[in-house]
């Protein structure tokens, strides 16, 4: 009875706020909707994206979310990666002991038409987020795009074949290597043209994609007669490089076996 | 009916779709089912995404929410169990 | 007639957002009154998803005929002039709302995926993943401790 009685003041409760929401957004609580005209932040950075009229904003880039992702807000996006790269330490720490051993059970595998399926699927999903990531500048993709795209082919081959296939061939230091690279080159990107000009003798900005007023050093505008992008094509190639690496060792984690993971856990009494 | 009117037509659709799947999804007894459910409700937003004219997020939505989530969530109750 | 032409984009637009709502709803009901924790996982992904189409959504642009909507992409690279530019602000969708989505579908991937690996190691510790059961086993650990 109890149980009824709470059962239904969840339910009144909840459709007292679908109804109260619904009428506060039908009479104009999050703006005219939908909306009759861009908002004035919209118009401006829009305006600057791909200007050579107009050297003191502009980002020279075609692609206006990516411009406004790694350009306009490159800071919010430094953060974001830290809390991924976080999260991923999170999971590489609850398991410290086990992660690293050699997986005793010989694992099988599914049969053999759904691996060589498996195993032509897999190229192609790496070379189309191979290619997401380096057109992100320029036609919509980019560096999480290909990022995510990419972690789903370690996924599959985790399942199909076995696991000890994939630990065998890619140990967890090379993958550690890998996203330590590209957490690395994300860094040096933003600060190169500090450092360049640090070396010369001018000033310069951190994130500086284009010449400002104060500092004369820019990235190229065009590479072989296409707009080059500047920081956003290297921005994009390193941070996919390291989520793809930061989750496939994410997924490694989870698939390791029961019995590695008990030897460690049965000595562990007061947890609570 | 010009093109504005069945855009947000396709719009209510799909929208409408995803709640029926979200409300089968939490019913559901077997997880397996449930996340089937979630797989579709995620399709569904796809083609909002697509309808909206966001790219971008299309390319992310359709690898993360229909290829990571039912993947690692099955993954999950293999391990954990398969009923509620 | 001329009216009701001009409401069927309104009022499938509040069926959109009712739908929405309905659906914030429901996640927020399973995620607490479930009490398996692959149901709170689902339900949570759930809700952050659809918060993130209200974002999207209140980026768009109403429909009149004569205009041409596309999505925020300059594809005229050579030749850009004053007139191009305008032409591109006059018919572009807003960007702002997809570069912030884009923040939040990673993180809430990070987040998610970290609940997952401690699910996983809840069961190793516990042998369920029943919460109301986890509830009752801990009072009976902490009753016992104190008493």
């Amino acid at each position: 009875m109890n149980s009824v009685i709470k059962a239904l003041a969840f339910t009144s409760v909840l459709i007292l706020a679908i109804v109260a929401l619904a009428y506060a957004t039908s009479s104009g609580g999050l703006g005219v909707l939908p909306p009759e005209s861009l908002r004035p932040l919209a118009i401006t950075y829009l305006r600057t994206v791909y200007n050579p009229e107009n050297p003191k904003f502009t980002a020279m880039a075609p692609e206006a979310v990516t411009a406004i992702l790694w350009d306009y807000r490159g800071l919010d996006t430094l953060f974001e990666t830290v809390v991924f790269y976080g999260a991923i330490i999170a999971v590489l720490t609850l398991y410290r002991e086990t992660y690293r051993e050699r997986d005793i059970l010989p694992l099988k595998g599914l049969s053999i038409v759904v691996k060589r399926a498996t195993a032509v699927t897999s190229l192609a999903i790496l070379s189309v987020a191979v290619a997401t990531a380096l057109h992100g500048h320029l036609t919509p993709g980019g560096g999480f795009q290909a990022g995510a795209i990419a972690a789903v082919a370690p996924l599959v081959m985790l399942i199909v074949f076995s696991k000890r296939f994939l630990s065998d061939r890619l140990s967890h230091v090379q993958l550690l290597t890998m996203r330590n690279l590209g957490l690395l080159g994300l860094g040096l990107t933003a600060i190169a043209l500090a450092i360049v000009g640090f070396a010369i003798g001018e000033k310069a900005f951190i994130f500086q994609n284009q010449a400002k007023e104060m500092s004369k050093l820019s990235f190229p505008q065009r590479i072989l007669g296409v707009p080059a992008g500047g920081t956003l094509l290297f921005f994009n190639i390193f941070e996919a490089l390291a989520v793809a690496a930061g989750f496939t060792l994410v997924f490694m984690v989870l698939l390791s076996s029961e019995e590695l993971s008990r030897k460690e856990i049965v000595g562990e009494e007061h947890g609570y | 009916m010009s093109v504005g009117d069945l855009v947000f037509t396709l719009l209510a659709i799909s929208a409408l779709l995803s709640t029926m799947a979200t409300v089968l999804a939490v019913l559901a007894k077997d997880l397996l089912k449930a996340i089937v459910f979630s797989a579709l409700q995620s399709v569904a937003y796809t083609l909002m995404y697509f309808l909206l004219m966001a790219p971008d997020i299309v390319l992310v939505y359709a690898a993360v929410a229909v290829g990571i989530y039912p993947l690692t969530l099955v993954l999950l109750i293999k391990k954990v169990g398969r009923y509620e | 007639m001329k009216n009701m032409v001009i409401e069927i984009p309104k009022t499938m637009y509040m069926i959109t957002i009712v739908a929405l709502y309905v659906n914030i709803a429901v996640a927020l009901y399973a995620i607490l009154a479930k009490p398996n924790l692959v149901k709170k996982i689902i339900a949570l992904t759930i809700l952050g998803d659809t918060v993130n189409t209200f974002a999207i959504l209140a980026g768009y642009k109403v429909w009149r005929p004569g205009l041409v909507l596309q999505p925020p992409v300059l594809t005229e690279l050579d030749d850009v002039s004053r007139e191009v530019i305008e032409e591109f602000v006059s018919r572009s969708v807003d960007p702002l709302p997809q570069a912030l989505v884009l923040t939040a579908i990673v993180i809430n991937l990070a987040v998610t995926l970290f609940l997952i690996v401690l699910a996983l190691y809840m069961y190793r510790h516990f042998g369920t993943v029943d919460m109301d059961r986890i509830g009752r086993m801990k009072r009976g650990v902490i009753s016992e401790e104190v008493g």
